[in-house]
């Protein structure tokens, strides 16, 4: 049988020089040039679950307490689960290499959305160009989650981090609307000097939270 | 933005991210000795308040909660007594 290819709905205009074959996905490490300024990375490879239950809290899929508050998220083991309301939870795998949990409430929706990370100082001006969401909300403590509008998609968007340099944030969204939400957010953060950068890059800064 | 709404999972949030569902009609009726004209009644007749009335909204945008709210329908405006505040 033929070997799957997957795509990422992700298209970033640089010049890899580090890539590298996982799972059936082209992974970019690295692009030429990169720069220190705010990044844009593709992370559409990383697996993502969506766990539905009547009883999600006390559910623990990868062996710890999933947010018990719709809106909270917790960052542990590399994975981030987000509570999204009352029988819900996305996980993000955001280490990789997990096999799919043996639940039966899980549903993989790696290949039905798109995911990327903004990082940078400059991140909440770009994100404010375009959301009334206010990614920065001081009575909120990192990790949490939003559900709402993105350029007018609705997209689950998780800070990770907002402190100066080192501020970022993850955002999820159907797939459909990949290449004309990468346009928009490249667009508003052009004055910024928003650029892609590869996985190595957000490893770096995962590590560093 | 002429509407606000409060969600009980997200909080106040631009009535655009929202889908209307209809005036609260209290529960479905029973089924037994229901007529097609009772429930052609509960379906498609609603009251029209002018003033404040119950009714419901989807998160479409958001969390994707169906909620109750009231709304004064002579303002436009949410009325603070909503299942994210009750």
């Amino acid at each position: 049988m033929k070997e799957i290819q997957r795509v990422s709905p992700v298209v970033l205009k640089g010049t890899p020089v580090k890539t590298e074959k996982r799972d059936n996905w082209d992974v970019v490490l690295e692009y030429s040039g990169e720069t220190e300024g705010p990044v844009i990375v593709d992370l559409s490879h990383k697996p993502r679950f969506d766990l539905q239950d009547g009883n999600v809290g006390e559910k623990k899929p990868f062996g710890f307490d999933l947010p018990q508050t719709p809106g909270q998220s917790v960052f542990e083991k590399g994975i981030l689960a987000n509570r999204m309301n009352g029988t819900q939870v996305s996980l993000y795998n955001l280490a990789g290499g997990e096999d799919t949990p043996d639940d039966p409430g899980i549903t993989d929706v790696t290949e039905a959305t798109l995911f990327i990370a903004l990082i940078g100082k400059e991140v909440f001006s770009i994100c404010e160009k375009l959301s009334a969401l206010d990614f920065e909300d001081p009575n909120r403590e990192v990790p949490f989650l939003f559900q709402g509008p993105f350029s007018h998609v609705p997209c689950q968007i998780v800070t990770l981090c907002k402190d100066g340099d080192n501020s970022g944030v993850v955002l999820t969204c159907s797939r459909g609307y990949g290449r004309d939400m990468i346009h928009s957010i490249l667009d508003a953060g052009k004055e910024f000097g928003l650029a892609p950068a590869g996985e190595n890059r957000f490893s770096d800064w995962i590590k560093s939270l | 933005m002429a509407l606000t709404i409060t969600c009980p999972i997200c909080g106040k949030r631009n009535g655009y991210e929202f889908r209307y569902g209809g005036e609260e009609k209290g529960p479905r009726p029973d089924e037994a000795g229901l007529t097609p004209e009772a429930w052609c009644d509960y379906v498609h007749m609603n009251n029209c308040v002018a003033g404040v009335q119950e009714e419901w909204w989807f998160h479409k945008d958001g969390c994707g909660s169906w909620f109750k709210i009231h709304r004064d329908t002579t303002t436009n405006l949410e009325i603070e007594q909503t299942e994210a505040t009750e």
